[in-house]
């Protein structure tokens, strides 16, 4: 995974050129310099953009049928469990169903001894050349023994705006939205982030 | 930005606007500032009342030839032509005895209450200050200065604006009422 710059980003910027032509456009005098209409627009624009960070929250847009994993669930079960439903990591909850950590492939490769982003390649490689595979390690554990503690969680009322920011934060891939007990209600991933930053550009959700 | 540097002003000016919009800012001024010559020089003469005033040609400026402007609007031609009028006649009898003063008060007075009520219009401040310097015609006026000419005129020039600024494809007008 390639390290991402944040800083480079270049939020959208208009020059009093582009105001003098977008004002040629316009019959009639326009009584206002093109200095202070572009102070204007940058003004509403960039409260625009915070009103639609601010709009969606982690209620609207998390995926609401979790599966969590349960603490004492040996990984050889966990695995089981994670490749039937096709998804690569969840919440993990103990008896009470309090979340208390997150697993996800990665704990699983890390616990291989692969590190903690390695490629597919790699393991690939790794496999053909020993007929362990490194799987074996994985026996006789726990999800609680791997998985990734304390989690990081939110509140239904997260907007997005500050779920992509913990995300870069705390480099994470996913969020368990959790009640005010601790018990998961959803999950946000960096896929349903990605479908809500989509859905802002198309105009306002159903 | 310092002091010196504000002044030597690092914005652009806005484009120059076709010839159509110069068209019809001439027609809609010549029309506006018509009817107002009309009634006061065939009509008021002798009587001793005025329906123009000079800053009746300012206020065309802003209605017919910058016709979008919030201060070309009718809030802001009837209010501040009234509320600078009153304003005027105010200092002037209050004041008249030292005319620097009502004119000076006049004009600057009438800018703040156009700013608190929203009904900035640049030439109400020389309605205002006309009321001071203005003669002794405008003096006999008194507070019917405030009615006519300031607010019948202001109110005939409107009504020019609303039938020709409505005419051009490009053009319409009021953006607000109030």
């Amino acid at each position: 995974m390639k390290e991402k710059h944040t800083g480079d980003f270049i939020p959208l910027d208009i020059s009093e050129h582009d105001v003098i032509e977008a004002m040629k456009h316009i019959d009639g005098y326009i009584d206002i310099t093109p200095g202070d209409f572009k102070e204007v627009y940058q003004a509403a624009y960039d409260m625009a953009i915070r009103r639609l960070f601010n709009s969606l929250t982690a209620e609207r847009i998390m995926t609401k049928s979790v599966l969590s994993l349960k603490q004492e669930m040996t990984l050889v079960e966990a695995a089981h469990l994670l490749a039937e439903k096709r998804i690569s990591g969840g919440p993990v909850v103990n008896l009470d169903g309090v979340v208390v950590g997150v697993v996800s492939e990665k704990d699983f490769l890390q616990e291989m001894g692969f590190g903690a982003t390695p490629s597919f390649m790699q393991i690939a490689t790794h496999c053909l050349n020993s007929k362990s595979c490194m799987i074996g390690r994985l026996h006789n554990r726990t999800v609680g023994d791997i998985m990734t503690k304390p989690p990081v969680t939110a509140g239904l009322e997260m907007a997005i705006g500050a779920i992509s920011a913990l995300f870069a934060k705390a480099k994470i891939n996913r969020l368990p939205i959790v009640d005010d007990d601790g018990r998961p209600l959803g999950i946000v991933t960096r896929t349903d982030l990605a479908h809500s930053f989509n859905a802002l550009g198309e105009g306002p959700l159903s | 930005m310092n002091y010196f540097q504000k002044m030597k002003g690092s914005g652009q000016s806005p484009p120059k606007v076709g010839v159509v919009e110069i068209l019809w800012s001439w027609i809609g001024s010549f029309l506006g500032i018509a009817a107002v010559a009309i009634t006061h020089y065939k009509m008021l003469d002798e009587t001793g009342l005025m329906m123009i005033i000079g800053s009746f040609g300012a206020s065309a400026v802003l209605i017919y030839g910058a016709v979008r402007s919030p201060l070309a609007q009718p809030r802001n031609l009837l209010g501040g032509h009234i509320l600078s009028a009153i304003i005027g006649v105010t200092a002037f009898q209050w004041l008249g005895g030292t005319p620097w003063l009502a004119a000076a008060v006049a004009v600057s007075t009438s800018i703040a209450v156009m700013h608190l009520t929203k009904t900035l219009h640049p030439p109400g401040g020389a309605t205002a200050l006309i009321a001071v310097i203005g003669g002794q015609n405008v003096h006999n006026l008194g507070y019917l200065y405030v009615l006519m000419p300031a607010a019948l005129g202001a109110i005939v020039m409107l009504i020019v604006a609303l039938i020709v600024n409505n005419i051009p494809k490009s053009r319409k007008y009021p953006e607000y009422w109030y």
